[in-house]
C-alpha cells in the first residue's frame, strides 16, 4: 500500500539491513578482487584497512617522545583540523553575511532592489569557478577557503533568507506587531527572524553539502594539508585503503552536523514540527 | 474617573480611493468609550479599507482619524485588531502570545538583551498576567499549547486575549469569526456580551468602560446580537458612485450572556438593515437611518446645561 506506515522497530531493522548489505557486498566484491589479485588496494580487505588506518594516524618518529601531544601530528588529526576549521569559519561567516543582508533584503524594499541583481548574477556562478579570483585576491592562506566557502554559499542562502522573510510572514503579523507597541528592530527579531528560524537552520543545513564541495575541490588544487589534499594524493598512489577510510569520515561528519542542525531546530523551534 | 479624551474614535469626513476607483466616500463616525459597534455592509463596499484606515496601515487619502485624540497615521498601541486568520504567532505559546503585547510595550530590545536581570522578573509578571488574561476567555488551561495545537475558536480566544490585555482605546474585529463552527461562534459571541457587561459595571461605578469594540461581519444576527450599536456601510445611496458611504447607524438591543439566544426580536432591524444596507434599488436619503453620534453628544450636552 503507497505511504503504509511501518512500526519504528521495522524501521530501524531494515535501515540496519540496508547498512549490513553494502558491508556484505563490499566484502564479496573485496574478496573476489583479492583472489584474482592478492595485492590489489582499489577494493581494500579488513587488514589493508588497518595498515591505512594505521598510516593516517602514524605519529612522525621524531615527535614520539612528546606523547600524547605529538598526535597533533598525524595526518588524521592535520587533515581534520586544517578542513573543519576551515569549514567552520567559512559556513559562520557565510551564514552571518546572508542573515544580515538576507533579512534586510526582506524588510526593506531598497535593500531588495539594490542586491536582487548582483546576487541573482552570482547566483549563477559556480564559486570554484571563481577560485583564480580569490586565489589572485586572498592568496593561498586560510582567507581564500572562508572566502570561497563564504561568498560560495551567499547568495544562495541569502536568497532564501530574503523569500522567506518576505513571503513566510504575513503583513498582519507584521502589523499586529506594531499594534501591540513594538519598534521596527522588534518587529526584525521578535517576529520575522523568530518566524523563519526554523527555515535558516534548514537552508544552512542544505548549504553545509555544496559548501563541502567547494572546500574539497580548493584543498585539492591548491594547498598541503586537509581532506582534499590527502585525497589526491593518496587516490593518485591508489591508496585507497586510506582515501576510504577519509570518505566515511566525510560521510560520518556530515550527517553528525546535519542532526545537530536538526536537533538546533526543534529545539529552537519546537513549534515547527518534524 | 471621566476619560481625558471623550471619544474612542473620531473619524472626521474620510475619503479613500484606488486610482480611479472610488472606494469611501465622506465616512464620519464617533464612537465613544464602552460601545460595541457592529459594522455590515455588502461585498465589496469597503469595510476593510475602513478597517485598515483605523488601524493606520493604509491612512485615508482624505480626512482625519483619531483614536482617543490621536491621529491614526501608522498603527500603533491605541488600535487593537484581530483577524479573521493569522491571528497568533505560531512560534509562541498561547501565554507568550498574550504576554507578547507586554513585552513589547513595557520594555526595549536593548534592555531585554544588555540587562536580562531587569527582564526577568518582569517576564514573569507578563506571563502571570497573561495566565489571568487566559482564564478570563475560558482558556486558562491550554496556556502552554502553541497556535497549532488549538483549534479555530480558541485561537481567536487567545488572539482576543492577546489584544485585550494591551487595553487598546478600540479593538478592531475582522470577521472574527468568519472562519468557525456555528457552537465555537456562539461562545465567542458570549464572550463579547460578556464584556459589554464588563463596561456596563463599570459605567455604574463611575470608571470608564474598559472595552471599545469594533466588530466587521456578514453576519446580520450577530451583528445585532453582539453589538449595542449597529453601522451600515454601503454603496448603495445617492452618491454611491462616489464611493461607500455610512447608510446606518442605530442603536441595537442589549442582551445579556446569561439570556436564551432568540434572534426573533432581531426581526424587524433585520428587515430594516437589509433593505438600508443590502438593497441596490433603495437609492433615497438616509437620514432616517443614521444617527451620528456627534449630534447625539451635542443634543444631550444641550439637554443636560
Amino acid at each position: 500500500m503507497i505511504r503504509q506506515p511501518i512500526s519504528p522497530i521495522t524501521k530501524i531493522v531494515l535501515g540496519l539491513a540496508s547498512v549490513a548489505c553494502l558491508i556484505a557486498a563490499y566484502a564479496w566484491l573485496s574478496h573476489r578482487q583479492h583472489q584474482i589479485n592478492p595485492k590489489d588496494s582499489t577494493i581494500p580487505n579488513l587488514s589493508q584497512f588497518s595498515d591505512g588506518w594505521e598510516r593516517l594516524t602514524r605519529v612522525p618518529a621524531k615527535s614520539e617522545a612528546e606523547g600524547w601531544s605529538s598526535y597533533r601530528e598525524c595526518w588524521l588529526w592535520e587533515d581534520l583540523g586544517a578542513t573543519y576549521g576551515r569549514l567552520f569559519l567559512g559556513l559562520a561567516s557565510g551564514v552571518i553575511l546572508s542573515l544580515v543582508v538576507g533579512l534586510a533584503m526582506g524588510c526593506f524594499t531598497p535593500i531588495e532592489a539594490f542586491f536582487v541583481p548582483p546576487l541573482s548574477f552570482f547566483a549563477k556562478i559556480p564559486p570554484t569557478a571563481m577560485l583564480a579570483v580569490y586565489f589572485v585576491i586572498f592568496g593561498t592562506d586560510i582567507e581564500l577557503f572562508v572566502a570561497l566557502i563564504a561568498l560560495g554559499i551567499f547568495p544562495t542562502l541569502a536568497q532564501a533568507i530574503y523569500q522567506a522573510a518576505k513571503k513566510d510572514v504575513s503583513s498582519h503579523a507584521i502589523d499586529k506587531a506594531y499594534t501591540l507597541g513594538a519598534s521596527h528592530a522588534e518587529v526584525i527579531w521578535n517576529v520575522i527572524f523568530r518566524q523563519i528560524l526554523p527555515r535558516i537552520i534548514e537552508n544552512i543545513r542544505l548549504q553545509i553539502g555544496p559548501a563541502m564541495v567547494f572546500l574539497i575541490a580548493a584543498e585539492w588544487l591548491l594547498t598541503d594539508v586537509g581532506f582534499g589534499y590527502r585525497l589526491r594524493i593518496q587516490s593518485r598512489l591508489l591508496n585507497m585503503n586510506v582515501v576510504y577510510i577519509y570518505l566515511v569520515i566525510l560521510g560520518v561528519t556530515g550527517y553528525l552536523f546535519d542532526w545537530l542542525l536538526s536537533l538546533a531546530r526543534r529545539k529552537l523551534s519546537p513549534w515547527f514540527g518534524e | 474617573m471621566p476619560p481625558s479624551f471623550p471619544l474612542a474614535l473620531e473619524v472626521q469626513h474620510v475619503y479613500h480611493w484606488f486610482g480611479a476607483n472610488k472606494v469611501l466616500n465622506d465616512i464620519t463616525l464617533q464612537i465613544p468609550h464602552g460601545q460595541i459597534v457592529a459594522v455590515v455592509g455588502p461585498s465589496g463596499c469597503g469595510k476593510s479599507t475602513l478597517l485598515r484606515a483605523i488601524l493606520g496601515t493604509h491612512p485615508p487619502r482624505k480626512g482625519e482619524i483619531l483614536a482617543h485624540g490621536r491621529l491614526m497615521t501608522k498603527p500603533t498601541r491605541d488600535v487593537g485588531i484581530v483577524y479573521q486568520h493569522y491571528s497568533l504567532y505560531e512560534f509562541l505559546t498561547a501565554r507568550e502570545n498574550v504576554a507578547f503585547g507586554l513585552m513589547l510595550d513595557q520594555t526595549s530590545l536593548p534592555q531585554r538583551l544588555l540587562t536580562p536581570w531587569n527582564w526577568w522578573p518582569l517576564r514573569r509578571g507578563h506571563l502571570k498576567q497573561a495566565d489571568q488574561f487566559l482564564d478570563k476567555v475560558g482558556l486558562g488551561d491550554a496556556s502552554q499549547r502553541y497556535p497549532h495545537e488549538m483549534s479555530g475558536g480558541m485561537r481567536q480566544r487567545v488572539a482576543i486575549a492577546q489584544a485585550l490585555v494591551m487595553e487598546p482605546q478600540i479593538l478592531l474585529l475582522d470577521e472574527p469569526f468568519g472562519a468557525l463552527d456555528e457552537a465555537t461562534r456562539e461562545e465567542l459571541q458570549i464572550m463579547l456580551l460578556r464584556l459589554y457587561e464588563e463596561n456596563s459595571q463599570a459605567k455604574s461605578r463611575g470608571e470608564q468602560p474598559p472595552f471599545t469594540i469594533l466588530i466587521v461581519t456578514h453576519e446580520l444576527n450577530e451583528a445585532i446580537y453582539v453589538s449595542n450599536r449597529v453601522l451600515g456601510l454601503s454603496q448603495y445611496h445617492g452618491g454611491g458612485a462616489e464611493g461607500a458611504t455610512i447608510v446606518y447607524d442605530k442603536q441595537a438591543p442589549v442582551f445579556s450572556a446569561a439570556d436564551d439566544r432568540d434572534f426573533a426580536p432581531f426581526f424587524a432591524q433585520k428587515e430594516e438593515l437589509r433593505e438600508a444596507v443590502f438593497d441596490p434599488e433603495n437609492l433615497q436619503h438616509h437620514a432616517e437611518y443614521v444617527t451620528l453620534w456627534k449630534n447625539r453628544l451635542a443634543e444631550s450636552k444641550q439637554g443636560s446645561s
